[in-house]
């Protein structure tokens, strides 16, 4: 199937995906859609109430604080725009109460920002590799990995190689997401030594980031 | 990160993250403080932010080993759903297969995505045949159907894939390509695609396509919207211009409906959206609406007449 630029109807629009922790999954995919309404938002905000209308009272509410943020977490002058992002991503997504609507909205903002750092790297690696590479066309998506087969392979031998206490807390942490607490009942070990377990492996996978890299 | 103070961000850096794993954590205020400290901290948190992101891509090695090796049916809710990331990702670990080459075989209505040992991915519609090579783990041949291949870059080691008499080398990239009875098509949404390098080394950008016959030739460039490219994936089919046929091969292939077409619509030009339903009879509806043509149910699915 080639799907063509230009004019195409869209007889229904997909269920949305819900923001689970505040990020949104479908972001780029989703982006047309959003432009679209952001454009009426005004009058639809105005009409509507319950669950998505809150978190935009509260998006807006706490605009200078979430705008500040922005400009210290990176965007520096670009904050207004991201800003302006997240209110889209905001009504445009549909999620159910949300028990700290501020809590997350500053974890969607940060989240935001991870992905806009993450396209960038993206593209830097591609435009190291490939000097043709058009790099306006870029629309990297922000869930593709930056790390390859073999480098998460090192990544295990590093964790493996912090002894296996270490790597057991890491694992249920990362990948079972298991809270400190549970962990540490799990191990029979105090909270303060899964915190210190999880700090470790975290660090040695920051130096083989940085080997890596360079 | 050599020096100790550097160490000492990267450190608290590390500590932020760990404690924003937590679902209840709302001490943001105290972050944003952090961050107005130095502006070297927000870029040293987005790098071990980063890192732990990746992160997702480790797996532990039992579900590796857990690859089935028979096709395993979705049903279309779940991944109509918005629940593709969900979906199988089946790590094909090469060591489990006797022969040299593995051959992955989709149903119809059946979606499948392939983890390679590179780190490449390969989302796979129904109705397709992808051969993947022990040997040339940089290779991979679509017999038939379509996927959506997501290659990680490699210098001096580009990725292959073979359809038919046309050869695809990525030049780092996310792209879509279907074999259809008489046409292939390829649309690149990300990075860049050299088709047939050897002969016609027709480059292809982000967000443009080609149609090459299967007879070849030089084959016909479109733009394409690269946010729609891979639609079926979300069970959408957005069309500008294809024939009824193709778009009756497509429903085949990604929704496993069984579609008949008449010679006198067959080469109809479709344009229009359809959204891949559990409720098979709206989808021909929709589609029979928007072209103008007729739908006759039939013992095994339906034919398309005028």
């Amino acid at each position: 199937m080639l799907l063509l630029h230009g004019e195409t109807r869209l007889l229904y629009i997909a269920p949305a995906e819900g923001a689970r922790d505040g990020r949104f999954p479908n972001r780029s995919s989703q982006k047309k859609k959003h432009r679209g309404r952001s454009d009426q938002f005004m009058n639809r905000a105005d009409r509507e109430s319950g669950a998505a209308r809150g978190i935009e009272a509260v998006l807006l509410a706490n605009r200078d604080e979430l705008l500040r943020f922005l400009a210290v977490r990176g965007a520096g002058d670009a904050a207004e725009d991201v800003f302006q992002e997240l209110w889209v991503n905001i009504a445009g997504s549909s999620t159910g109460p949300i028990a700290q609507p501020l809590s997350y909205l500053y974890r969607a903002a940060n989240n935001l920002m991870l992905d806009r750092y993450r396209s960038a790297q993206a593209a830097r690696m591609r435009e190291q590799a490939w000097g043709e590479y058009d790099r306006d066309r870029a629309d990297p998506s922000a869930e593709q990995s930056l790390i390859s087969r073999e480098e998460l392979a090192r990544v295990d031998d590093t964790i493996n190689r912090l002894g296996e206490r270490a790597a057991a807390a890491f694992r249920c942490f990362r990948l079972e997401g298991m809270s400190q607490r549970d962990i540490a009942a799990r191990l029979g070990v105090s909270l303060s030594t899964v915190e210190a377990d999880l700090r470790k492996v975290y660090a040695a996978l920051a130096r083989l980031k940085g080997q890596i890299d360079e | 990160m050599s020096d100790g103070m550097a160490s000492q961000v990267e450190e608290q850096a590390i500590d932020w993250m760990i404690r924003q794993r937590d679902p209840a954590f709302d001490e943001w205020q105290d972050f944003t403080a952090w961050l107005d400290l130095s502006p070297d901290h927000a870029a040293v948190y987005d790098r071990i932010a980063s890192l732990d992101t990746d992160l997702e891509h480790l797996s532990a090695p039992a579900e590796e080993i857990a690859a089935p090796r028979s096709p395993l049916l979705a049903s279309r809710r779940t991944w109509i759903g918005g629940a593709m990331a969900a979906m199988l990702v089946g790590a094909i670990s090469f060591s489990l297969f006797g022969s040299d080459s593995t051959r992955i075989e989709t149903n119809a209505g059946e979606q499948r995505s392939v983890a390679l040992a590179d780190g490449s991915r390969i989302e796979i519609n129904g109705g397709t045949v992808i051969e993947l090579d022990k040997d040339r783990p940089r290779f991979a041949r679509l017999e038939s159907g379509e996927a959506m291949f997501h290659v990680i870059h490699r210098a001096g080691d580009p990725f292959t894939v073979e359809a038919g008499e046309a050869r695809l080398v990525d030049l780092g990239t996310s792209f879509n390509v279907v074999r259809r009875r008489r046409t292939l098509n390829v649309a690149v949404s990300e990075g860049l695609v050299a088709y047939n390098p050897e002969r016609e080394n027709l480059h292809i950008k982000a967000g443009y396509g080609i149609e090459a016959g299967a007879e070849g030739g030089r084959p016909k460039v479109q733009a394409v919207d690269p946010l729609s490219i891979g639609g079926w994936r979300k069970g959408q089919l957005v069309y500008n211009g294809a024939s009824i046929e193709q778009v009756a091969e497509d429903l085949g292939r990604t929704a496993g409906l069984s579609i008949a077409v008449s010679p006198d619509v067959a080469a109809l030009p479709f344009r229009g959206a359809l959204l891949v339903s559990d409720d098979k009879q709206r989808v021909i509806d929709d589609l029979t609406s928007l072209a103008g043509i007729r739908a006759e149910k039939q013992t095994e699915g339906w034919l398309l007449t005028r």
